[in-house]
């Protein structure tokens, strides 16, 4: 008899592999385990068995039943798999065809490379202690000049081709050192800011020259500020920036704000070393700055014999093209969205 | 300022074995930006004498011969086409890898197949004057191999090119005298003390009793500091000596007679610009005062000049005869039959000069000089430089009596800045010794007494405008020792949080929102504008008070008063290659302030832009998904009576529909609109454009958060019912929705349009959905059902006929 269930189990399985349909799967179960069926008609001959036989064969025949039963389940499944694939499959779709192959116009976003330069310097320096201010672009000789500085008969003036408005008072900021005074006003040493902004001069637009442009100021003020100092914060920014450690060389330079002055030049291009004539060449002019000269200080309302300070700036379209190796400054303002999407996000 | 290096060594022993790059970084490293280092002639220095052995007729051309010529050691051959080749003859030889005088190189080259090893020269190939075409025929008795600079005992000079804006503060650089003395500086070599008091004793030896011919009268309201001048006679004008011509060419000057020379021999050594005249031409005595506005003034350079009250006049007793630190005139200066001059060094006021020359525009080498603030007592020492070299060239010249002055007292005093080792020591973030220090000042000619404080005695030639405080001191010493041995460190400061400012914050997220969500391009267009792009964007308002009266151009003359017009150029160019694109600027408009001059707006622009399609709603619902992000409650409003800061009503860009003003806590900050065709047909721009104009000016002092409010979720289901009404075309559909006011139902939770459906010429047909539901409870059916009627009976009260 156990035999006879076993052998049941074995032509079920063959049974169920050649059905494709529900309904037969469904006749199949009522064959083999249906009330009247192939599994019930066997146990019929239980009486007749022997004790030893009838405690395996009840065991024996439940377990096929519950084989069958799962067989059948398993089954069904199947079957309901392939309907909903066949089903799938008409509704099937070209995921070829994406916004990236497509022709909508321009779908991209982002943020001009201007601003993100001068975004992940702020938090460079947000990250070190530094605020981050702006003032206005329209200013009055005071912030712009006087109060750095720069006295009218300076000729230091002269370095500096200013837009001036009618009331012969105002003007358009020529550099961002204005945020150096206004930063002052509004603080107690110690204190640490940089001001990233529009300037202006006046200057005839080519390649090379813009008569707007960004900077980016910088400075720190406390009771012990040094040239060292100074160093160590421009090293740090340029090492951000350009995520390794860059050889730096400081030499005097003149801005009537600072004193001492220097201009911060960067090791641009290794010089070739059989080359004697160019073995102090490949220096690239980056960061004029220096220590904040008293008379700066005192005009921002902070004392000098107390306090000393260092401050930097920094032009960020300067920073832009020679990272993205751009050969027209022009393409900056001209808005023309070709340029603008080579920097957007997605 | 092209410097020398022969005339610095009159001053200072370089040391022999120094490399001229090394020499050029060092002063760019302790003093100025050296841009470039130029030897003069280096090409005669590898130019050699050769003697010419043979000639044969080139085989493919007639006019051509292959020379054969002898170096010395070795012999060469060069296809050559000058007619005045001969054997024996002795020329310049150029090899190959010479560069001539334009950069011209020479390399391996074959002329009609047949290779030439360099060049034979002519004078004019070798930049020594404008001979015939021919070779350069050497001395029968020249040295073959000998190289060219030795055979014409030419001097080889060295020439390193100073950036002038780096010397802008230091009217010392600007004469040799004072470049050799950073050298001495640099090197720790001492300086020539060249213009010691024997030395002047030994021209003021030359001076006698005769009476001065010329008197000097000094008014002291003119810029002039003081005023020198030496009368000479027996005066010989001619070519000057080849050491002096060879000096000032190497420098770039044009040499043009002995005494014209002198002046600018002086001047490039010491610094000290000088004015040389005829004194026949001088009628009468020398005054020195202001000009009167509207006197004419005819410059050296035949230029006649208008002068103003604020300019000063050199003048005799009939004319002017020279723009005081600017220029000479035309009618007094030094010609081939001067017989007898007068020697004039004055110091000016530096903003005097500067004023005159700049209002002229007249920037001379003179001009440049005294702009700087040139030191007083440095023209008695460039009188008397000027008068020993005058009996160098001219020996037979004789002084008539002695230098005449007027002007202020000459006062030699040091000025005396009282600063320590320490000050130095903490602004420089070094530890230098005080001897380390005194030795640096005294290089630099400074006097100092004192241990750790320190009492510095000034150079006059520093004190003018240079050195003022102990800052000045502190870079002195800086720049010597060299700022690359300041160890770098870290300042100790307190840790403080620092945070973006409202300003920065609100910058961010516009960047963010409007490239990430609204899927836009930041751009960045001009401040400045013109009339023209105004006009042409039918702008009401011209912002004439904003005006520049100095632009470089008409297209940027003016601040401009909205981001509109900047846009629509810039939409224009861009339609031309997208079909639809999307940009946007964080940036300020500029509008006139009546008490504070002006105002500027940070206003947040966005233009959305379509060939086909009508982009307003996208950039309305970026415009509120925007606001919602900045955490501002706002209204879009139509037809608003409040003026529109941002457009104006009478602005014909503007809509005649699609315009609605932007409210935020009760004030209109914005606008989003459609531009008119009319005004896109104006920049050609075929397509459908809309923008978003959004002040947030008031949002950038305070700091807006969004701030979020959280309720319990119902665990009881809530229960949805649609219907239908009917919104005549031409209202707005969302006029239906007011019905959720009427219904003053707390479990009401929302209302929508699922969605408007056009059913006839009359009326859309807009489809509600309510949902009902309540926190505490299940609604029952029979609430829902009373709801429903309620929501019915509403509707029709407030005029929408439900769709059956």
């Amino acid at each position: 008899m156990i035999n006879k269930i076993g052998s049941l189990w074995e032509s079920f399985q063959e049974e169920v592999g050649l059905l494709e349909k529900q309904a037969d799967v469904l006749n199949l179960k009522a064959k083999y385990i249906g009330k009247k069926g192939l599994i019930s008609e066997v146990m019929k001959g239980l009486k007749d068995a022997s004790i030893e036989e009838k405690k395996l064969i009840g065991p024996k025949s439940n377990e096929v039943k519950k084989n069958i039963e799962t067989s059948i389940q398993e089954k069904l499944k199947d079957i309901q798999i392939k309907e909903m694939n066949e089903k799938l499959e008409k509704e099937k779709i070209d995921f070829s065809v994406r916004d990236s192959n497509l022709d909508l116009g321009l779908n991209s976003g982002g943020i001009h490379p201007v601003h993100q330069i001068q975004r992940s310097i702020e938090d460079i320096f947000l990250s070190m202690g530094f605020e981050v201010l702006d003032g206005p672009h329209i200013e009055t000789e005071h912030y712009n000049f006087e109060a750095l500085n720069i006295p009218e008969t300076h000729p230091a003036r002269d370095m500096q081709d200013t837009f001036w408005f009618k009331d012969k008072a105002h003007l358009l900021r020529t550099h961002t050192s204005t945020i150096q005074i206004r930063g002052m006003e509004e603080r107690k040493p110690p204190f640490a800011f940089v001001g990233p902004g529009k300037v202006f001069r006046c200057e005839r637009i080519d390649a090379t020259h813009e008569s707007c442009f960004h900077q980016l100021e910088g400075m720190m003020v406390g009771e012990n500020i040094n040239t060292g100092h100074l160093i160590y914060f421009m090293k740090t920014l340029l090492k951000e920036i350009f995520q390794k450690d860059m050889e730096v060389r400081l030499r005097p330079g003149y801005f009537p704000f600072v004193e001492p002055g220097f201009e911060l030049d960067i090791r641009w291009k290794k010089p070739d070393p059989k080359d004697e004539d160019a073995r102090h060449s490949g220096w690239l002019e980056l960061l004029p700055c220096g220590m904040v000269h008293p008379n700066v200080l005192k005009a921002g309302g902070v004392d000098p014999d107390k306090y000393t300070g260092f401050a930097f700036g920094l032009g960020l379209d300067r920073l832009v093209m020679v990272n993205y190796k751009m050969d027209d400054i022009r393409y900056l303002h001209k808005g023309d969205l070709r340029f603008n999407t080579q920097f957007s996000h997605f | 300022m092209l410097i020398s290096l022969n005339w610095i060594k009159d001053f200072i022993d370089i040391p022999e074995s120094e490399n001229i790059h090394d020499l050029a970084n060092k002063f760019t490293m302790t003093t100025a930006e050296v841009e470039e280092v130029k030897k003069v002639n280096a090409h005669l220095d590898i130019i050699k004498v050769v003697e010419i052995t043979e000639i044969e007729k080139h085989p493919e051309a007639d006019k051509l011969n292959l020379v054969t010529f002898n170096i010395g050691d070795s012999t060469a051959r060069v296809v050559c086409g000058a007619p005045n080749v001969k054997p024996g003859l002795k020329v310049p030889y150029a090899a190959i890898g010479t560069v001539l005088p334009g950069g011209f190189k020479l390399e391996p080259k074959k002329i009609r197949g047949i290779l030439s090893e360099g060049m034979l020269c002519s004078e004019t190939e070798l930049g020594l004057g404008d001979g015939s075409s021919g070779l350069m025929e050497l001395d029968a008795g020249a040295t073959l191999g000998q190289s060219l600079k030795e055979y014409l005992n030419q001097s080889s000079d060295t020439l390193i090119d100073v950036d002038n804006k780096s010397l802008t503060h230091r009217p010392d650089l600007w004469g040799y005298y004072g470049i050799a003395r950073e050298f001495s500086a640099i090197y720790k070599t001492p300086l020539r003390d060249s213009f010691n008091s024997d030395w002047v004793s030994s021209v003021e030896s030359k001076f006698n009793d005769q009476a001065a011919p010329k008197n000097i009268k000094v008014d002291p309201s003119s810029s002039c500091l003081g005023f020198w001048g030496v009368s000479l006679e027996n005066i010989k004008v001619e070519k000057s000596p080849q050491w002096m011509i060879d000096r000032l060419e190497a420098v770039g000057l044009r040499a043009i007679n002995n005494i014209v020379d002198i002046s600018n021999y002086v001047m490039m050594e010491l610094g000290m610009p000088m004015h040389i005249y005829d004194r026949d031409q001088i009628k009468g005595d020398i005054t020195i005062k202001l000009a009167s506005d509207g006197d004419k003034f005819t410059t050296l350079d035949e230029v006649e000049r208008s002068l103003v009250a604020t300019d000063t006049l050199i003048s005799d007793d009939e004319k002017g005869l020279v723009l005081a630190g600017v220029m000479g005139g035309s009618s007094s200066g030094v010609n081939e039959s001067t017989k007898n001059i007068f020697i004039e060094v004055a110091n000016w006021k530096a903003e005097e000069v500067r004023k005159t020359s700049t209002r002229l525009g007249l920037r001379t080498d003179s001009s440049t000089r005294f702009e700087k603030s040139l030191d007083l007592n440095l023209c008695y020492r460039s009188l008397l430089r000027a008068i020993e070299i005058v009996f160098k060239v001219c020996p037979e010249a004789k002084i008539v009596g002695k230098p005449v002055y007027d002007g202020q007292k000459i006062d030699d005093t040091r000025q005396e800045i009282k600063t320590s080792v320490k000050y130095i020591n903490k602004i420089l973030g070094l530890e230098l010794s005080s001897d380390n220090i005194k030795e640096i000042f005294n290089s630099l000619d400074f006097e100092v007494s004192g241990d750790d404080q320190l009492h510095i005695k000034v150079p006059t030639y520093r004190a003018t405008k240079d050195i003022q405080g102990q800052h000045d001191l502190a870079e002195e010493i800086g720049r010597v020792v060299g700022y690359d041995t300041i160890p770098i460190e870290s300042p100790k400061l307190a840790v403080n949080p620092v945070r973006l400012t409202p300003y920065k914050e609100i910058e961010r997220k516009v960047q963010d929102f409007m490239s990430l969500n609204a899927k836009s391009l930041e751009v960045l267009s001009y401040p400045l504008v013109g009339e023209k792009l105004l006009k042409k964007s039918s702008w009401p308002d011209l912002n004439v008070d904003l005006q520049l009266v100095n632009a470089i151009s008409v297209e940027q003359d003016r601040m401009r008063p909205s981001l509109i017009p900047s846009f629509l150029e810039m939409a224009a160019v861009n339609a031309k290659n997208f079909s639809n694109f999307s940009f946007f600027e964080w940036g300020r408009s500029y509008l006139p302030n009546t008490e504070k001059f002006f105002e500027e707006r940070n206003i947040v622009g966005l233009l959305n832009y379509s060939k086909t399609e009508n982009k307003f709603i996208d950039t309305l619902n970026s415009t509120e998904k925007f606001l919602n992000f900045l955490g501002l409650n706002y209204k879009i409003q139509k037809s608003s009576k409040r003026p529109n800061p941002l457009v104006a009503a009478n602005w014909k860009g503007l809509h005649p529909d699609e315009m609605v003003d932007i409210v935020v806590r009760g004030q209109t900050l914005g606008a989003a609109f459609s531009v008119h065709p009319m005004v896109l047909r104006d920049f050609k721009i075929k397509g459908k454009i809309s923008m978003l104009m959004l002040d947030l000016t008031d949002f950038c002092k305070k700091k807006t958060t969004k701030t979020h409010k959280y309720s319990a979720i119902s665990k009881f289901p809530s229960s949805q019912f649609d219907c239908t009404v009917l919104v005549p075309v031409g209202s707005a559909a969302d006029e239906c929705l007011s019905v959720s006011k009427k219904l003053k139902n707390k479990d009401l939770l929302s209302l929508k349009i699922v969605q408007v459906f056009a059913l006839n010429e009359e009326f859309n047909a807009v489809t509600l959905r309510f949902n009902f539901g309540n926190i505490n409870h299940t609604l029952e059916a029979s609430v829902i059902k009373s709801y429903e009627e309620q929501v019915m009976s509403e509707l029709e009260k407030i005029g929408f006929k439900l769709k059956v």
